[in-house]
């Protein structure tokens, strides 16, 4: 049996589903797989409002969020799980092109010290909505960010950093955002950096997509940005083995359930989008629906345990690389199914699914692959923990 | 049916390459026309469909049209034998730059090619395109022979993809092609479309 949900929970995925349901109303997620900028044209929505928040400590925020009698900043992975999965069941896209913190907001918060703390909380926080972006991928690292290539070069008393990331959502379009580069040789010389996109040297261009176009992902190029050492996170406070790649590797772990609950988001919009389309739904073809219901239905669950424990400070990387691994793969499934059950020419007659089944193939890359995920699960397997609850 | 030869892999090298090679499918099946689906669809090159509209995610290289009268059976099978051997062409050409790409991309000193995980999936991709070309070669392959066929090389499609990391989602990657190919086969080779086997075979 499932576990229930608290009322608190409740509350909070009711609250989100209704900002969810007006990106559906509005077809805003075609508005924006046609023109990625149009986000720019609905910034006073709900959803905008909710992914603005979400994540930065009540402290900083002068109208949280307030839903029945409960108060979210959705610091909590579960709640942070809760509400992105609603959003993307909305629109994957038009959830990911929203301002706000996003990945480089955990790095903050895991890495930096109070005063890089406040300086980024504050300023995404602020009226003006400002976008954001984590720079971890290379042209030519990926799956191996641990062999990235940027450097980080001192120079008087602060540094030069150059380079090229790519695939990093948002960042032609962000004001600031988080570049890991190497100041030493070696997965310990990776440091964290708070880069803000408007000095000189930093240029980022966006990377057509033939899916998942709200993800705005762009190509950036670092020539010789000048870094004083504060945008170094955790310069003061941390010893350098404590700081890039364990903010690296706590972002990616922290996020993974996050991505779990975008992809399943998406799945249960996919096959709700097929009921509606075919209410009378029979025979196979309704055991097929069925099936991949209760396999959706089966993940979410484990995904809202592996986000639970990571609250109460279980971070278990097999669970984690085990969720994502089956909701990527559930994703894509989801809307093959859906282009053969909506029956011949479904992805020329029907534009929703016609996204829906180009978007469903970026989680297989987002946070790992499911190669990489494989290697954490077969590590969970070898050490006797990934079967055990 | 005569069967003209299939497009080399490495022809199919872009989404425009594969659009002259969609209405190459079309000349054969129904010389001097397009071939309609049993929906009523057409999917041709932009250049060859002036009056269709641009399909989603294929940078206006291709077009569809709808509302006409279905082709006659024959040619609808002679047209699905066509997208399947070009179907299977494209997914050989992305498996043979798979393997270039990842032969030249790195981890921990070692090329990706020498992961077992990735030697598992190019091998999974080579068995799938071999048994579709076994498939293709028997008199006997019926209109849902063809269309399983179309399934496998799907599932392939996709297992190949996974190899190129994020860049087979941009525009200029091999996704594309991949994904026009599987919305022509949803198009004309749909499991569930009433043709049925019209029993003329397709080789
Ligand atoms: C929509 C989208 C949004 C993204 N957003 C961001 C972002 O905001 N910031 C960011 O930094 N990055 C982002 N990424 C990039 C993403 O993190 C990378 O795509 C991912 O890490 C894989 O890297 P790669 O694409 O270079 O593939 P590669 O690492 O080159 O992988 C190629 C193939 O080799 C396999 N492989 C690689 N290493 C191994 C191994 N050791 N063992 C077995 N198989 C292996 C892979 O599984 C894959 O099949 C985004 C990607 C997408 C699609």
């Amino acid at each position: 049996m499932a576990a229930a949900e608290s009322d608190r929970t409740t509350v909070l995925r009711g609250h989100v589903a209704e900002a969810a349901a007006e990106l559906r109303a509005r077809g805003l997620g075609l508005e924006l797989d046609q023109d990625p900028t149009a986000i720019d044209r609905w910034l006073d929505l709900r959803a905008v409002e909710l992914m603005r928040s979400c994540t930065i400590p009540l402290e900083y925020v002068d109208e949280p969020i307030v839903a029945g009698p409960y108060t979210y900043d959705m610091t909590s992975c579960l709640e942070h799980v809760v509400t992105i999965e609603e959003l993307s069941y909305g629109d994957t896209g038009f959830m990911l092109a929203c301002p706000g913190p996003l990945m480089s907001g955990v790095t903050v918060g895991a890495l930096g010290d109070t005063s890089q703390r406040k300086g980024y909380y504050e300023r995404v926080a602020g009226r003006e909505p400002t976008w954001t972006f984590f720079g971890l991928t290379e042209p030519r690292k990926g799956s191996a960010a641990t062999e990235l290539e940027a450097t980080l070069v001192p120079e008087g008393d602060g540094y030069r950093l150059s380079g090229t990331k790519r695939y990093v959502g948002n960042a032609a379009f962000a004001q600031l955002g988080v570049v890991f580069c190497r100041r030493a040789p070696g997965p310990l010389g990776i440091e964290a950096v708070l880069l803000d996109t408007d000095e000189p040297g930093f240029n980022a261009e966006p990377i057509p997509t033939v899916g998942l176009r709200g993800a705005r992902i762009s190509h950036i190029t670092l020539d010789d940005v000048r870094v004083e050492p504060e945008q170094i996170l955790g310069f003061k406070t941390l010893k350098s083995t404590r700081r890039g790649l364990v903010g690296a590797i706590r972002t990616l772990q922290r996020f993974r359930p996050v991505l779990t609950g975008t992809a399943l988001g998406l799945a249960r919009a996919v096959l709700d989008h097929v009921q509606e389309q075919r209410p009378g739904i029979t025979g196979t073809d309704r055991l097929r629906l069925e099936e991949l219901r209760d396999r959706v239905a089966a993940v979410r669950q484990r995904n809202y345990q592996v986000a639970s424990a990571i609250d109460a400070g279980r971070v278990r990387a097999d669970h984690i690389a085990g969720v994502k691994t089956r909701a990527a793969e559930l994703a894509e499934g989801c809307t093959l199914l859906a282009a053969d059950l909506l029956g011949p020419g479904s992805l020329v007659t029907d534009p929703w699914l016609n996204k829906a089944y180009r978007d469903a193939r970026a989680f297989e890359f987002m946070e790992g692959t499911g190669h990489i995920q494989r290697l954490a699960v077969f590590q969970g397997v070898y050490k006797g923990t990934f079967l055990k609850d | 049916m005569t069967t003209l030869k299939p497009p080399a892999p490495a022809a199919v090298t872009g989404l425009p390459e594969f659009a002259a090679l969609l209405d190459g499918c079309h000349e054969e099946a129904a010389p001097g026309a397009l071939v309609v689906s049993r929906g009523g669809h057409t999917v041709a090159s932009a250049l060859r469909l002036r009056t269709g509209v641009p399909v989603p995610g294929s940078s206006g290289t291709l077009a569809v049209a709808s509302g006409g009268p279905p082709s006659a059976g024959r040619e609808l099978v002679a047209f699905a034998d066509r997208l399947v051997r070009l179907h299977r062409a494209a997914v050989h050409a992305v498996l043979d730059q798979a393997v270039t790409r990842l032969g030249e991309r790195t981890s921990e000193g070692t090329s990706l090619l020498n992961r077992q995980l990735v030697q598992g999936s190019v091998a999974d991709v080579a068995l799938a395109l071999s048994e579709t070309q076994d498939l293709l070669a028997l008199p006997s392959l019926t209109a849902a022979g063809l269309r399983r066929a179309h399934a496998d090389l799907v599932r392939a499609g996709r297992t190949v993809l996974k190899l190129y990391g994020a860049h087979s989602l941009t525009s200029e990657g091999p996704g594309p092609v991949l994904y026009v190919a599987e919305l022509l086969g949803n198009t004309y080779l749909h499991l569930g479309s009433e043709w049925g086997d019209t029993g003329d075979g397709s080789s």
